[in-house]
């Protein structure tokens, strides 16, 4: 409920801190899964976080919402904008603009994709931020077009994917973070997913994309961050990142 | 006892039935929540009505919003508590917690309102009406009548209105609904702020028909669960059918073979019908 902003929201030219975790921890029933010192993503990045199964990644981006299935402690604080948010619940912090699509069950499976996006949507809380159109999304997934008349639950994984994210686009995201949007997907398809992904952030979206197909996130990402047990071991631009010997390790752990 | 008079009586114990089970529809059918606590709610509707009718001497109108209040803060507390296991879609715990309500309810009512019987009077249920040798009360006509007309005005809301999408979504998937933005808090204290209202008024109509006791909550919950999985869960015109349809089935069997196992012939329909339609009767068979 305290929004002070801080220092960082005051001017939002680009490459500011659009959203900063600041000692964020997250337990499992006294088992950390998370313990993050610092981290930050800046105004229209596209940063990468990877890792091995059980890393932390999908923790850390619930973490960020505040969700808490499995009664997790969540402690530690994040701004968003230069707000803290930490105190406020999940659906506020979307309705600030934090959108997450989730590992799975990302799409209402008993609606259709139209009414997926429209009815998910919201012009109230969406302040300055921009709300793609139904028109605009089928622009970006024509696959969503040609199925717009399917039930959620009749869609394929890929399109799935593309839902998901374009359900975000219509809650107006200031930061989109996608929990392993290439889960299960063709190749191709994964090339097309991550492509798109990066168009968005071209468009001035600031993303955070959780991968466990190093090879493909290392292509569209900006920067990369390595979790280990929950821990961040390495960080750097993806150029510096594609030779660092403990990405290849992690990468080579994930069995890829 | 004629034909024409059981069906009558049938009808109004089967829209009796559907309105006493009008919160669970909701909250079963659409926010897959359960309350067993619910036949203790009916009670204390009834109890609060014939409280303040008796014990105040304010008219029946003033009466049934009172206890429509009281049950409204009855299931919003039940929710304040567990919203945690809701949130978490425990619906085990949240059984059991809604059971344990529902007998700390009995006891309290047994302490407040005494173990004796009593009988709830009001002016529509002692106004007789004779047509031919058929006997029916204003207040039977009531039941009908508030049913319908509640029954109408719940399947407008959920299908064609917003409130009645968004608890659809957090039905559906609550993560996914918190994470679309919506407050599912707020949608499931409402819910629940709803059957306690709902039950309350069922109780104020339906209970003037028999003397009420402090213990006679666990026939209601019984009677609204086969209503509610017979009509088809998440059926609204469902629970309105499988009302009606046990209502008649109720007082026919009740005149044609034995009042006393009717209960019992009610759960042998239940099963029947869940065996050969596993989705209820709303549903088409082997549909979703
Ligand atoms: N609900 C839960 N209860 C207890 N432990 C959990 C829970 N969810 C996750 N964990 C634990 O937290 C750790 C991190 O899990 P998390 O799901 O964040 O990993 P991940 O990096 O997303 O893995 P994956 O690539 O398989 O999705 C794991 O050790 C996991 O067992
Ligand atoms: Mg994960």
């Amino acid at each position: 409920m305290s929004s002070k902003p801080t220092p960082s929201s005051l001017g939002t030219k680009p490459g500011s801190p659009v959203l900063e975790v600041r000692g964020l921890t997250v337990d499992y029933a006294g088992n950390r899964a998370l313990d993050m010192n610092s981290f930050i993503l800046a105004e229209g990045e596209l940063a990468g976080v990877v890792g091995a199964n059980g890393a932390g990644k999908s923790t850390f981006v619930n973490g960020l919402l505040g969700w808490s299935r499995g009664t997790p402690r969540i402690n530690g604080k994040v701004f968003l904008n230069g707000h803290a948010i930490s105190s406020l619940s999940t659906h506020e912090r979307v309705r600030q603009g934090l959108l997450l699509v989730p590992e799975s069950d990302l799409v209402f499976a008993t609606m259709t994709v139209e009414e997926n996006l429209a009815h998910c949507t919201d012009q109230r809380h969406s302040g300055d931020r921009r709300i793609y159109s139904i028109q605009e999304i089928y622009e970006l997934f024509p696959n969503l077009a040609e199925r717009r008349r399917h039930l959620g639950g009749q869609l394929s994984g890929g399109e799935r994917q593309m839902l998901g994210i374009a359900r975000a686009l219509r809650l107006a995201p200031r930061v989109l973070l996608l929990d392993e949007p290439s889960i299960g997907l063709a190749p191709r398809l994964v090339s097309v997913v991550l492509e798109t992904v990066r168009k968005l952030v071209d468009q001035g979206l600031s993303v955070l994309l959780v991968e466990q197909n190093v090879k493909a996130a290392i292509r569209v990402v900006d920067r990369l961050v390595l979790l280990d047990r929950g821990h961040v071991v390495a960080s750097g631009t993806a150029d510096e990142m594609r030779d660092d010997p403990r990405l290849a390790e992690a990468y080579l752990g994930a069995g890829a | 006892m004629n034909f024409a008079q059981q069906l009558i009586n049938g009808l109004v114990l089967g829209h009796a039935y559907a309105l006493i089970a009008i919160g669970w529809t909701v909250l079963l059918g659409v926010a897959r929540l359960v309350n067993f606590g619910h036949g203790q709610m009916y009670m204390l509707g009834a109890f609060v009505t014939w409280f303040v009718m008796a014990k105040t001497g304010l008219p029946y109108l003033v009466a049934i919003p009172l206890s429509m209040t009281v049950g409204v803060a009855v299931g919003y507390l039940m929710q304040r508590t567990m919203l945690q296991l809701t949130i978490k879609q425990d619906l085990v715990s949240v059984m059991i917690v809604t059971l344990g309500f529902g007998h700390v309810l009995e006891g309290a009512a047994a302490l407040f309102f005494g173990s004796t019987g009593q009988i709830l009077d009001t002016p529509l249920s002692l106004s007789n009406i004779y047509i031919a040798d058929i006997w029916i009360t204003w207040q039977d006509i009531a039941i009908i009548l508030v049913t319908v007309v509640f029954f109408a005005g719940l399947k407008y809301v959920i299908e064609k209105t917003e409130l009645g999408r968004l608890i659809r979504m957090v039905a559906e998937d609550p993560k996914l609904a918190a994470l679309a933005g919506i407050d599912i808090q707020k949608i499931y204290l409402g819910v629940f702020a709803f059957e306690g209202a709902a039950v309350a008024l069922a109780a104020s109509l339906v209970a003037p028909r028999t003397p009420i006791l402090t213990s006679m909550g666990f026939n209601e919950v019984i009677i609204t669960f086969v209503v509610v999985v017979l009509g088809g869960i998440g059926s609204v015109a469902g629970s309105y059918m499988a009302g009606i349809g046990l209502g008649l089935f109720t007082a026919f069997f009740g005149a044609y073979v034995s009042a006393a196992y009717s209960t019992a012939a009610m759960f042998i329909v239940l099963i029947i019908v869940l065996v050969i339609r596993p989705g209820g009767l709303a549903t088409r068979p082997g549909g979703h």
